[in-house]
């Protein structure tokens, strides 16, 4: 019997967190530091840092999810069966939780004292903290800047701490050095208006040259965390910028003369090669239209400086010093033999023309050997810097794999511009994403979409970058809040976890991403509808149905717009953003009671479907289950066609009729070869698999007609079998907390499941029934549930939890079922097992595209173990 | 009396008398510059009857049927948007062309205005010309005054000038660090490779191994043009020797943003910089209760000299120790032998460097271009009359090297023109 208690599970509003400390410490107390393993006494570790510029103020503070108590049976069970039990490699625990990354301008500094005060972080604790919180007058934060000095005494009065000053080049560097190991896709190059991410290994990333460019330019040389040394620099700099600027035009900001450049025309300042020549000088290889002489014109001409455009004054200024910080920079990473060289600093502020001209010149210089790259994070190294240089907050042993970063909606900060005050709650949040409506509806309406700016000019006669208005800011990446989950695990069967990369389609094609993110919108009315129809279609449901629309669209805007924004971005990342803006407006499950209602369906016949399949001889009866699991991944919510067809019948009609297009061969069709592989051919007979993952989908048909009778069988040939379901709802999919009842619900009506649920511990409360009353029983080899780590229709191997990862290691047989898991994603993902990749394509361009066929088409991929 | 002095009066102010022999010009972005013989004749004061060691030598024996003359190598520049002023000059000079330069009597021609030459059938005169003027201005000259420019490579003359003049002058070469002045001297045979800062309106940087052996490796576009060219912007200034008196008296703590400014006056020990050296040039001009007019324009000059002279000592230094290049010379019209100019180079060079390199400069810095022009054509032999002179004489003797007078503190204030004694073939 299963019991309700089986998965009480309670789940904050993002990635879960495995909190497994608790159930070990008390059975560890020996440990030498146990009750620093338990969770609320751990929490003596500061939470956050500043880094207090001239105009900015950054700050990164940790937040930790709330309410992490995992301690039921399943987990326990799970853990004596999978060992995960000495799983904990530290002798402390890194907690989970969150790091945000936050602006505000110095000269509202009111507005981050409030901030820092309504987020209670200026506690030196968690928001669960330790009692003595009263004791605040002896809360040390650190900081760096040179406003670490200057608003000492401010900080003091205001919230009763004390800023301890951290030196700007250590911070710098560690951020560095954090954000190039942790974040996967954190560097990227950008010529000619287009960005490209660039994944770094970690472990090839020193020596490196780190050039920041504030008022002056420092160049330093990293060797290693903490190893680090100025080398050079420039007194040419964001300063002589500005400088230089304010007394050549009228601008008030350095953002208007940032802004300016984007229309100005340098020919009327530079000397170009041509005013020289009259003509290219090919000789050594200069263009009529190269630079010759920064402001050479002007000694031409008998004219005032009233008589310049300031924009052209502008231009010319941003590329003279733009193109002379490139090639020192590229003369200093020659000389001392760096191979990488990272540009940060207030001065390129993600504005695409500055990172053009400073590429264009690394790339001129050194005849294309050498790339400029970025940091998308780069206006928080040193605030980062600052949070690291506390001690004991374990960051810096996090792997890049323990990292998810999300993209929340809302102020003060969001894609990369301070918005306003700090948001306290989800109303706020709701409140203001509806005066952001006018904003809104402006992003939301259809963006036009134009390739993005790939001029055949070449060189840098014309700003490439010119024509859309400046984001100064937000030609800024957006930056994400950063979710530190240190349960997350590499997936130890890949073959080369380097190599794998989960997306099948590359957005970075910019008609695939217009696909998919007019997809995504149509698709999104009738997402809304389910969502405000599972909470009970209440105003305040409403309400929030709206909110999620607004935001998700925005999302959409953005991308179509600056497709690089939040990094790069494959269709997963794309498909659990959306999961991920659903749980942001507290849509727990959107589509709970539909996968309610198909369970409940498809149960009602899975009697009836064992008994047909029973009746089989072994072969057909393999062949037959395939099928229907092929059949069965027709239910899927996520698929426009699908949704189409549930309007005309019920869901078993589906499944028949879907059940008997399943004509051999398929479109991918290695069924023979795995059917060798289970059953042998002639006489012999192969060796049962160890351990099979079965990696669901959705809900109803697809779990309880398809997937489970394969387990069955597979049972029945004594391979212990793991369903791997989603850690946190993905439209209809089946969750890994939903399973233990459908499969509670299923072994009624089946006795090899029901002894393979009680060895797995899915029954607890049966299995010790069984085990007082019939002993003589064989043990049945188990069936188990894990979670995957993820929320998304699809599967990043790269980041799974650490149940899984644990589950993985005796396994020897993996299936992954459903377009999301096995074509979206993993299609080419190569694996250390024998792996089974099933699925039915419900979309006629992927069809097309990945497997030459048609919609409703089958992939039946089999492929050994490599 | 000093000879130099005495021509250089001379050729500023009057239209050069003496017959002209040869001839080449350079046309650069900002100046043009000129290299012309002149025999010695009873106009030239003083050093008429100076007699010339050259003609002692009497290298008269040569194989060139040619009579060998004495006289002076002369230089002269204009401003490139006086371009006009320029033309005047050379028509105005009574140029004995022989060889590939027709002789024709320009004097003639500007002697009667407007009038085309008498002749119908004159013909058209040639004369080597480099710089990109020579090509934008070569219809200019050819319509005005039928004079048709030979355009040779701007980098094949600047080296060739720059090889020629280190080569053989003995005094070419000097350090200039604190004012303190000092000649260098080369050993021919250990000269090459070495890295050639030319320092126009932009910035050329020449890795040179040897007698038309050389490679532009790099360069950059903050040069002569951009300190000129901003610094008019930003002052009222209307030369740019204007400008660089001024920034001789400026001082750039004004509006530059020194290391103490950031590190509340203190140096930042941690990595070497004091608390005087620039952070930012021009990073305190974003104050924002200042105007342009608030900043003294002696103090705007000072920095932006300090900017550019800083900047091209480092990309220099750097671009030397990229191709293990020992010594560099700067030259180009920037420069102008200004001693705050060589001294700011210097100091970036050495502040770079830590000490291991020197930047040395050229006595004839802005006229490379022009000498190298000069020197592509072989009609004058100088280079061959030298050679010979050579055998007989060591190198301290030769007539033409520079009177050893000191150059004066503001050198960078006269015009720049000068001549130098020798002997050339006639034609």
């Amino acid at each position: 019997m299963a019991t309700k208690g089986s998965n009480s599970i309670h789940r904050s509003s993002s990635r879960p967190l495995l909190d497994l400390s608790k159930a070990e410490i008390q059975g560890n107390v020996e440990e030498k530091y146990p009750t620093i393993l338990l969770p609320n006494q751990s929490d003596d570790l500061s939470h956050l840092a500043l880094d207090i510029g001239g105009s900015l103020i950054k700050l990164v503070y940790f937040s930790r999810h709330e309410g992490q108590s995992t301690n039921d049976k399943r987990m326990k069970i799970l853990k004596d069966k999978l060992g995960i039990l000495n799983g904990n490699r530290r002798s402390y625990p890194i907690l989970g939780g969150r790091l945000h990354f936050v602006k505000f301008e110095t000269n509202k500094i009111n507005e981050c004292l409030e901030f820092i005060y309504s987020k209670k972080l200026h506690c030196g604790g968690w928001e669960s903290h330790h009692s003595d919180s009263t004791n605040d007058q002896n809360a040390v934060i650190k900081a760096t800047g040179g406003g670490a000095y200057k608003f000492a005494d401010l900080f003091k009065e205001r919230l009763g701490i004390s800023l301890d000053k951290e030196d700007e080049m250590d911070c710098l560097v560690a951020g560095a050095n954090f954000l190039l190991k942790a974040i996967r896709h954190e560097a990227y190059t950008h010529m000619e208006g287009q960005k490209e991410f660039i994944q770094i290994d970690p472990n090839d990333l020193f020596p490196y040259l780190l050039v920041n460019i504030g008022s002056g330019v420092s160049m330093i040389k990293v060797d290693g965390d903490g190893k680090f040394e100025r080398v050079s620099g420039t007194n040419v700099g964001g300063g002589t910028y500005w400088g230089l600027g304010r007394l050549l035009t009228n601008c008030s900001s350095f953002d208007e003369l940032l802004e300016l450049s984007q229309k100005g025309d340098n020919r009327t300042t530079d000397m170009l090669v041509g005013d020289i020549y009259g003509t290219d000088y090919p000789k050594i290889g200069l263009s009529a239209s190269t630079i010759a002489s920064s402001f050479g014109k002007a000694t031409l001409e008998n004219k005032e400086l009233e008589e310049y455009r300031p924009e052209d004054i502008s231009l010319s200024l941003l590329r003279m010093i733009s193109y002379n910080i490139g090639q020192i920079s590229y003369l200093n990473a020659l000389r001392f033999g760096l191979k990488r060289i990272f540009f940060g600093g207030f001065f390129i502020r993600g504005h695409a023309y500055t990172m053009d001209a400073i590429s264009f010149a690394v790339h001129f210089w050194s005849k294309g050997t050498a790339q400029a790259m970025f940091l998308r994070h780069e206006g928080f190294l040193g605030a980062l810097g600052a949070f690291m240089s506390y001690e004991k907050h374990g960051l810096d042993d996090l792997m890049v794999h323990q990292f998810v970063e999300r993209f929340p909606m809302g102020a003060p900060y969001t894609g990369g511009k301070i918005h306003g005050p700090p948001l306290r709650n989800l109303n706020e949040k709701i409140s203001w994403m509806e005066k952001f409506l006018q904003k809104g509806t402006e992003i939301t309406a259809p963006v036009p979409m134009t390739p993005p700016g790939t001029t055949g000019l070449g060189g840098f006669e014309v700003p490439l970058s010119k024509g859309s208005t400046l984001r100064s800011d937000a030609s800024a990446l957006n930056v994400g809040v950063l979710h530190l989950i240190p349960t997350l695990e590499v997936f130890p069967l890949l073959v080369d976890p380097k190599m794998y990369e989960p997306n099948t389609v590359d957005l970075s094609d910019h008609s695939e991403l217009e696909y998919w993110l007019t997809i995504l919108s149509e698709h999104l009315p009738d997402l809304v509808d389910k969502a405000v129809a599972s909470e009970g279609g209440t105003d305040d449901s409403k309400r929030r149905g709206d909110a999620f629309a607004r935001a998700f669209s925005a999302h959409l805007a953005r991308l179509m717009e600056e497709p690089a924004a939040y990094g790069k971005l494959g269709l997963a990342n794309l498909l659990e953003m959306r999961e991920e803006c659903l749980r942001e407006f507290q849509f727990v499950d959107a589509y709970r009671s539909i996968k309610q209602r198909e369970n409940e369906a498809s149960l009602a016949v899975l009697h009836d479907l064992l008994m047909e399949l029973d009746s089989l001889d072994e072969e057909t009866r393999l062949l037959t289950l395939i099928e229907g699991v092929l059949a069965a991944n027709i239910f899927d919510w996520g698929s426009r066609a699908c949704v189409d067809l549930y309007h005309k019948g019920t869901i078993i009609e589906i499944y028949r009729m879907s059940r008997n297009k399943m004509q051999r061969p398929w479109r991918v069709d290695d069924f023979d070869a795995f059917k060798e592989r289970m059953l042998g051919s002639g006489d012999k007979k192969p060796l049962p698999h160890r351990r099979a993952l079965l990696f669901v989908d959705n809900s109803g048909a697809d779990i309880v007609l398809g997937m489970l009778p394969l387990a069955r069988e597979l049972l029945r040939r004594g391979t212990e079998v793991v369903l791997v379901g989603n850690s946190l709802p993905a439209l209809n999919d089946v969750t890994a907390m939903e399973l233990p009842d459908i499969v509670a619900e299923a072994a009624k009506h089946c006795d090899i499941l029901r002894r393979a649920a009680e060895s797995g511990g899915l029954l607890v409360d049966a299995m010790t029934n069984t085990l007082d009353g019939s002993k003589e029983k064989l043990p049945s080899v188990p069936l188990m549930v894990v979670e995957n780590g993820c929320g998304s229709p699809c599967i990043d191997f790269r980041q799974v939890s650490s149940e899984l990862a644990a589950a993985a290691k005796d396994a020897d047989l993996i299936i992954l079922e459903g377009m999301g898991r096995s074509l979206h994603t993993n299609l080419y993902a190569q694996f250390k097992c024998d792996a089974l990749k099933l699925a039915m394509v419900k979309n006629q361009r992927l069809a097309e595209k990945l497997v030459q066929g048609n919609i409703y088409d089958c992939v039946c991929k089999y492929e050994p173990a490599y | 009396m000093d000879p130099r002095r005495a021509e250089t009066g001379k050729n500023s102010d009057q239209i050069q008398s003496g017959h002209v022999y040869h001839l080449a010009l350079d046309i650069g972005g900002s100046l043009a510059k000129l290299v012309y013989f002149t025999k010695n004749d009873e106009h030239i004061v003083g050093s008429e009857k100076k007699k010339s060691p050259m003609k002692a030598s009497g290298i008269s024996n040569s194989s060139r049927n040619s009579p060998v003359l004495n006289g002076r190598l002369n230089f002269k520049k204009f401003e490139t948007s006086k371009i006009n002023d320029c033309l005047e000059f050379i028509n105005s000079m009574k140029l004995h062309l022989g060889g590939v330069y027709k002789i024709v009597m320009i004097a003639m021609v500007m002697n009667a205005g407007c009038q085309q030459p008498e002749s119908p059938g004159s013909q058209t005169i040639t004369i080597k010309a480099t710089g990109g003027g020579a090509y934008k201005y070569a219809d200019l000259f050819k319509e005005k005054f039928r004079i048709s420019l030979d355009k040779e490579d701007e980098m094949d003359c600047l080296v060739a000038g720059a090889n020629f003049l280190l080569e053989t002058i003995h005094q070419e070469a000097f350090t200039y660090m604190g004012n303190q002045k000092q000649f260098v001297w080369i050993d021919k045979n250990d000269l090459y490779p070495y890295l050639l800062v030319n320092i126009g309106s932009g910035v050329g940087m020449i890795k040179v191994e040897g007698d038309g052996k050389f490679e532009r490796v790099s360069g950059t576009s903050i040069g002569g043009g951009t300190f000129w060219g901003l610094g008019k912007l930003l002052t009222k200034c209307k030369s740019f020797d204007e400008l660089l008196d001024l920034s001789y008296r400026g001082n750039n703590r004004a509006v530059d943003m020194l290391v103490g400014d950031i590190y509340g006056g203190m140096d930042y020990s941690k990595i070497g910089l004091s608390s005087t050296t620039i952070a930012s040039s021009f990073g305190r001009a974003i104050s924002e209760n200042k105007e342009r007019d608030d900043y003294k324009p002696e103090d705007i000059a000072r920095s932006l000299l300090r900017m550019i002279s800083n900047n091209i000592g480092q990309i220099s230094y750097l671009t030397a120790l990229r191709f293990g290049l020992k010594r560099i010379f700067f030259g180009g019209f920037f420069i102008r032998r200004h001693p705050f100019t060589m001294d700011t180079l210097s100091v970036a060079v050495n502040f770079w460097s830590k000490g291991e390199a020197k930047a040395m400069f050229l006595q004839h810095e802005g006229f490379l271009g022009a000498v190298g022009a000069f020197m592509s054509s072989d009609k004058h032999g100088l280079k061959e009359l030298l050679a010979n002179q050579k055998v007989e004489r060591p190198p301290s003797k030769l007539s033409f090297s520079l009177d050893q007078t000191q150059v004066p503190q503001q050198d960078g204030e006269l015009n720049g023109d000068e001549s130098i004694e020798c002997s050339v073939y006639g034609a």
